[in-house]
């Protein structure tokens, strides 16, 4: 609890503090209170408001995307085939890679002449071998490979259990009404993991807010090319390495609010018990 | 006793300020008779050192009180600087009474550690730190003026553009055992190849149109991509050290240097835009090596130029032999400029005994020490008479070029600008210099730079001196 | 008959369909570890020249342990190895004594202020730990603790959610087995270690699983507070490596492989374990 205190509610309280101060890391004048002069700089810069795009798009991009590949997933290992297991290790080995780890990896793949390309080559007969780290029109979705790659296990796992857990009665109930695989999987499948499902969804749009990682490493340079992945927490990042406390700190103000709108905004969508 | 260190900064300080007031009205009426007994080209600069050694600073008293020991934080603890430190302590020291202790911090976490240092009052007595360093850290009290320690005489002995990097608000903190030079490395062979016309001094560099048809003979010829810049080296100091150039070749400046309050109308003036947008289509146009892997690209592939600083000669020199030479960086319409400056002691606010420390520094730039510093960075030595020893950097020499250039600083090696805003606006140029070789819109990207140092500076306070 | 024959070959074409699905996907997934791990033994000009052809699957030419000499050396992999390992085990090893007593104190004790202790713990849930790093950077740097270990992952033991993961476990738990341990005579923590921590044991591997997977990887603290090559753990030393010319993907891909590979063979042994851990978090949300 004297943790708890110390490491969460303090910060917290000292960040809604400083993000009114001009405070530094480093300097000899005394830190003044500024009042909402650090909102006005950061709501008024135009690189905040193309982070938060970004921070949209890919959200917007990878929620359905990943949650759907997973639940897809998730259905195929599911079925109860030979060597299932194996599948399901292989979809959820990435998990156990940093994403530093992979988006190091994902760099050779994706460089120019690199592998991914090279199957692009293939699939689309020479039509499109896109720059994806260096040209800005292709690094989020680049961003967005990565991450799905190093993550999509995660949710898989969680509704695979969901899965399992969905009684075998209802599915043959089902079938004695003649329903067919879709409806079964529409009526009976589909409740019977909704609130898994909406777990990871909330998870997953909460943690596409957070993206930094990927968008570090990946491009020639953090949130790069130019603007073109970056992100609330490397503005947050950049403001703090220039000194700026006081600034840093109202983008994580800014970001905390966006986080709870998001969380309380969905909760209302909250599947209900029967 | 750490409060006198506390306290002894902020009185050292003050008298500064009103002595800077008094200086700078003094030399203002002063400029005309300075300059004929200027040793070197840049007349301005030796100006200003006659200032800094007429300021009545005490900040030392001639005399060592009692033995100390006193700590050099060092960015090396290599050969020529353990070398150095043990013959202090065998010779000078021992006399004196003055032990030192080298510790070596490495470049990359050097400014952390000073600045850590400084707010658990532990700093070493010694900083030996990169030169644009110096500002900030003078702004937040971690460094002393050398004030009348040094006398005019030493002052002399020096390029101007060590003096010059040593400078802020009109006090000398720092002198340099070396300088660095930065310039164009080239084959003399691919030039012939495409008739090219060879350079020797700035003067008469070549214009950024000459030098783009040179690209594209070369290119035409079978080099691709003839323009090596050290991408290799991404982000970091060496992007405005070397590439801020272009800025001011160009006309334009990282900042306006008159108090140094915006950079409204110099990074983004027509000059700097022009000059930026010149360099960005030689990216475009596929003339400049973007994917070399490290900084050898020049020797082992088939650039035909490096725009690199001095670090590299010797490797190069060794592969490429009489076929090597030195010319200066284009001229984008206001003159070839080029970038200066590397590491250099200077005395920290924590010191009780000035002398002793100044005792040190004055030993680590005499002529055999910075020979040998000089010697082992593969820089350009800061002494005057050092330099005339040495074939490769006088006339005629490989080198020579890089003194020619250091000697009339600033008006062509440009010391980075001398505010204690320079750490900001080093990240930002940084930033937004990759943007512009990646294709973003220069006027539109420099214009948000611009922005961004402003509010920078203004929520500083402008980063006026602390009283 | 053909009926029953037309449903088999339904099924089998059915089941076809799911095989190649399922290989595809494990194609995606399984392509970039085969890259990273047979790339960390060709020559670094191979690697990327290799991407062209099949020849991106196979070690040749095969410069055995070479790039990882290199990133132990250049890049000062067990520097950083040191560091995560110090980091991760303090986190989790830390984080389950701390989350666990805390859950099991509002779970089990009475006081006062408890349902506000455990309102205030499930509100604290969603603040990001994000929101909070510049306070602490500035906090850390006024302690002089910027560049050490122990800011790295002092502040990360407490954590409200695996705090209310444990509370929802232990208040699960009946009672009575404890009310009988304390009637033959066990104090508190004797009960806890002999009754409460073997029931609790899929909590304690859900929640330690969870943390050190998140310890492992974590980044962007390091990247704010780690400067100096002591204190970088492994994620960051990678990007420091990086930085550092010439870009050498085969050492780079060795380092990788080697920060990776011992997490990898730890899943494949708890296999079991993992899966029902990330799992379990699932289902307690």
């Amino acid at each position: 609890m004297m943790f708890t205190a110390v490491f969460m509610v303090g910060p917290f309280l000292y960040a809604v503090y400083l993000s009114f101060t001009n405070r530094k890391l480093l300097s000899p004048l005394p830190t003044r209170w500024v009042g909402f002069e650090n909102y006005i700089d950061v709501l008024t810069s135009s690189d905040f408001w193309a982070a938060l795009k970004n921070n949209f798009v890919f959200s917007v991009v990878t929620v359905p995307l990943q949650t759907g590949l997973a639940l897809a997933l998730a259905v195929l290992v599911n079925q109860k085939l030979r060597g299932s297991t194996f599948f399901r290790t292989t979809y959820f080995i990435p998990i156990t890679f940093s994403l530093s780890a992979a988006s190091i990896i994902w760099s050779v793949l994706l460089n120019p002449s690199g592998l991914f390309n090279t199957v692009l080559e293939i699939v689309t007969f020479g039509q499109f071998t896109p720059d994806w780290l260096n040209d800005p029109r292709y690094t989020m979705a680049a961003v967005i490979i990565v991450s799905i790659w190093a993550s999509v296990g995660f949710q898989m796992v969680i509704l695979l259990a969901a899965l399992q857990g969905v009684s075998q009665d209802l599915y043959q109930a089902a079938s004695v009404d003649g329903a067919n695989a879709w409806e079964k999987f529409r009526h009976v499948t589909l409740p019977g993991i909704r609130h898994q499902l909406f777990f990871t969804l909330t998870v997953t749009i909460v943690l596409s807010f957070r993206l930094f990682d990927q968008v570090y490493i990946l491009p020639p340079k953090p949130g790069g090319p130019i603007d073109a992945t970056n992100t609330i927490m490397v503005e947050m990042i950049q403001a703090s390495g220039n000194n700026q406390i006081g600034k840093a700190s109202s983008i994580a103000v800014l970001f905390f609010l966006i986080v709870l709108f998001l969380t309380i905004f969905f909760r209302r969508f909250e599947p209900k018990d029967y | 006793m750490r409060n006198s260190q506390v306290k002894k900064p902020k009185r050292l300080a003050v008298t500064a300020l009103v002595l800077a007031l008094v200086a700078s009205a003094c030399s203002s009426g002063s400029t005309a008779e300075g300059t004929s007994g200027g040793q070197t080209t840049a007349a301005d600069s030796g100006d200003d050192t006659s200032e800094l050694v007429n300021s009545d600073i005490e900040t030392c008293d001639g005399k060592i009180d009692k033995d100390v020991t006193i700590a050099l934080a060092a960015h090396s603890g290599d050969d020529a600087y353990a070398q150095t430190v043990d013959d202090f302590n065998a010779g000078p020291g021992k006399e004196l009474g003055v032990t030192v202790e080298l510790v070596n911090l490495g470049e990359e976490s050097y400014e952390d550690f000073i600045t850590g240092a400084a707010a658990s009052n532990s700093l070493p007595e010694i900083i030996d730190m990169d030169g644009p360093f110096l500002y900030n850290f003078a702004w937040n009290g971690f460094v002393q003026p050398l004030g009348n320690c040094v006398s005019q005489e030493k002052v002399d002995e020096f390029l101007p553009s060590v003096i010059g990097q040593g400078t802020y608000e009109g006090e000398l903190y720092s002198l340099g055992s070396f300088d660095s030079g930065m310039g164009l490395w080239a084959k003399k062979s691919d030039l012939e190849k495409v008739d090219a016309r060879i350079p020797e001094s700035s003067a008469d560099a070549w214009s950024a149109e000459e030098f783009t048809t040179i690209l594209k003979d070369l290119e035409t010829s079978g080099v691709s991509a003839p323009l090596d810049i050290q991408w290799s080296y991404g982000a970091g100091e060496f992007r405005p050290y070397a590439f801020a150039s272009i800025v001011q070749s160009g006309g334009g400046d990282l900042i306006d240097r008159d108090g140094y309050q915006t950079a409204d109308g110099f990074l983004n003036s027509q000059g700097a835009v022009d000059a930026l947008t010149t360099f960005q289509s030689w990216v475009n146009d596929g003339l400049v090596d973007l994917e070399a892997i490290d900084d050898n690209n020049f020797i082992n592939e088939d650039a035909s130029f490096s725009w690199v600083g001095h670090w590299k000669y010797n490797d190069y020199k060794e592969a490429l032999g009489e076929d090597l030479i030195l010319v200066p960086l284009p001229d984008f319409g206001a003159g070839s400029k080029t970038g200066m400056g590397s590491w250099n002691w200077a005395m920290s606010s924590a010191v009780e005994d000035p002398d002793a420390v100044w005792a040190f520094i004055d030993f680590a730039t005499q002529a055999e020490q910075v020979k040998s510093i000089a010697a082992f960075e593969g820089a350009v030595p800061s002494l005057l008479s050092v330099l005339e020893e040495d074939p490769s950097f006088s006339p005629g020499g490989d080198r020579y070029l890089y003194v020619r250039n250091l000697q009339a600083s600033p008006e062509v090696a440009v010391p980075r600008p001398q505010t204690a805003a320079y750490g900001f606006i080093r990240n930002e140029y940084s930033d937004v210099f990759a943007d512009i070789v990646g294709g973003a819109d220069v006027e539109e990207t420099l214009n948000q730079a611009v922005e961004n140092i402003d509010a920078d500076i203004e929520s500083n306070e402008g980063y006026r001196p602390a009283e | 008959m053909t009926s029953i024959k037309s449903a088999k070959a339904q099924a089998r074409r059915k089941s076809v369909t799911a095989y190649v699905l399922l290989a595809s996907f494990a194609a995606f997934f399984l392509t970039p570890v085969i890259i990273m791990v047979v790339g960390s033994f060709k020559s670094d000009e191979r690697v990327l020249a290799d991407q062209k052809s099949l020849e991106a699957f196979s070690p040749t030419p095969f410069e055995g342990l070479e790039n990882y000499q290199q990133a132990s050396e250049t890049g000062n992999f067990f520097t950083s190895l040191q560091v995560s390992l110090i980091v991760s085990f303090m986190i989790v090893i830390g984080g389950l004594v701390v989350n666990s007593f805390c859950g099991y104190a509002l779970a089990r004790l009475r006081f006062r202020g408890q349902r506000l202790l455990l309102g205030l713990f499930v509100a604290l849930i969603i603040v990001p730990f994000e929101a909070l790093l510049v306070p602490l950077l500035l906090m850390m740097s006024e302690i002089g603790w910027t560049d050490t270990i122990r800011a790295q992952f002092l502040p990360f033991i407490a954590q409200p959610l695996y705090i209310f993961l444990f509370y929802s476990f232990f208040k699960g738990l009946p009672g009575e087995l404890e009310e009988a341990a304390m009637i033959d005579g066990a104090g508190p923590f004797t009960t806890f270690r002999k009754i409460i921590f073997p029931l609790a044991r899929p909590a304690y591997a859900s929640a330690g699983i969870l943390t050190f997977l998140y310890s492992w990887g974590q980044f962007l603290w390091p990247v704010m507070i780690a400067r100096s090559e002591e204190v970088r753990p492994l994620p960051l030393g990678l990007t420091f490596f990086r930085g550092t010319p010439p870009v050498q993907w085969a050492d780079l891909l060795a380092y990788a492989t080697a920060m990776v590979l011992p997490v990898l063979i730890v899943f494949v042994i708890f296999q079991r374990q993992f899966v029902q851990g990330v799992s379990n978090a699932g289902l307690k949300g």
